[in-house]
């Protein structure tokens, strides 16, 4: 309900102040990737796919067929929530804007909306997943997959 | 406020053996001793010329080149490798390119052949390289061919300089 009344305000002084309208939608995406939805969608893609993928330079087919998985799913689940509060949203549009007031902008955000895009950024998510995961499960040793019991906040989307 | 960085996405494809990844690395200033076959896919990101590049290297064994199309999504710029030493391949070679060259999704790149491996006995030269691919033909595509050798480094800093001068040329006359 607050982000509708926000928005109504910038429907009349959109013109005026690309300002106002580039922070609303950055406050938008930080409650969207906040919300636990947002977070147990991204988890359990990460989960499903981190084994995949290895610390080397040279890149396997299949990270490409994971990646358009993970921008047809995550990018997608973003950008319609945020039509569903700024009419007319163009994600595309708004990482352009993004890319010019990069110093301006939370480190976390632009990384996440960066793994859309850029391939790289992507793989650097998933490999600091990995290790993370390697990192804490280390004396099960006991499989290939390990499911945590409890849901823990994500640090990149914290 | 900091300008846009202007990027270039460049998508190098050719045969297998060609030199695609040691072209590369040898761009970048790396180490090119121990290079081997590339079984997916290589991607650098440099900065040269104030130009982001994407360079993306895929492997060209015969199995892998039906996943070249993955990768011609907003390609700027096609550099295409020749193993300048392989006569027996040429026909093949030049198959794949026209195959290329037909592709939608890469009518608006600017083509780069390398000649390689002309620190080979026996290397034809570029002009020959040139009128076994037929080059003269193409001209949907803004197109040079240029010797090289990926071991020495010779012209490949030219190769790229006229690649990003070209692409910069159609895509940044605006500012």
């Amino acid at each position: 309900m607050e982000v509708d009344d926000r928005e109504e305000n910038l429907a009349v002084s959109r013109s005026n102040s690309a300002d106002s309208r580039f922070d609303m939608v950055i406050g938008a995406i930080e409650d969207i990737v906040m919300d636990e939805e947002f977070q147990v969608l991204q988890n359990s893609f990460l989960e499903k796919y981190f084994h995949e993928f290895d610390d080397s330079e040279e890149n396997r087919f299949i990270y490409t067929d994971i990646h358009t998985e993970y921008v047809n799913l995550v990018e997608k689940y973003l950008n319609n929530r945020l039509l569903e509060k700024i009419p007319q949203f163009s994600l595309p549009e708004f990482m352009n804007q993004m890319i010019n007031r990069k110093n301006e902008l939370d480190g976390e955000i632009f990384e996440l909306l960066l793994t859309f895009s850029d391939f790289l950024t992507f793989k650097e998510m998933i490999l600091d997943y990995k290790a993370e995961k390697e990192g804490r499960t280390v004396d099960l040793s006991c499989g290939f997959t390990v499911t945590p019991l409890g849901t823990r906040d994500k640090k990149e989307i914290k | 406020m900091k300008q846009k960085e202007k990027e270039m996405r460049i998508l190098m494809l050719g045969l297998d053996n060609a030199g695609k990844t040691t072209v590369l690395k040898k761009f970048n200033g790396e180490d090119i001793d121990t290079i081997s076959p590339t079984l997916g896919f290589n991607i650098k990101t440099l900065e040269h010329l104030s130009y982001k590049l994407n360079i993306w290297d895929v492997g060209g064994q015969k199995s892998l080149r039906s996943y070249w199309r993955n990768y011609f999504e907003s390609t700027d710029g096609l550099i295409w490798v020749v193993d300048s030493a392989d006569r027996m391949r040429l026909q093949d070679c030049k198959q794949e390119l026209d195959a290329l060259l037909l592709e939608e999704r890469l009518a608006g790149a600017t083509l780069l052949v390398f000649a390689n491996k002309q620190d080979l006995p026996g290397a034809l030269t570029a002009e020959e390289i040139k009128n076994a691919l037929e080059l003269s033909n193409i001209k949907t595509h803004h197109w040079l061919i240029l010797d090289c050798s990926a071991v020495s480094g010779e012209n490949l800093l030219q190769g790229m300089d006229w690649l990003i001068d070209d692409i910069a040329s159609r895509i940044f006359t605006m500012d």
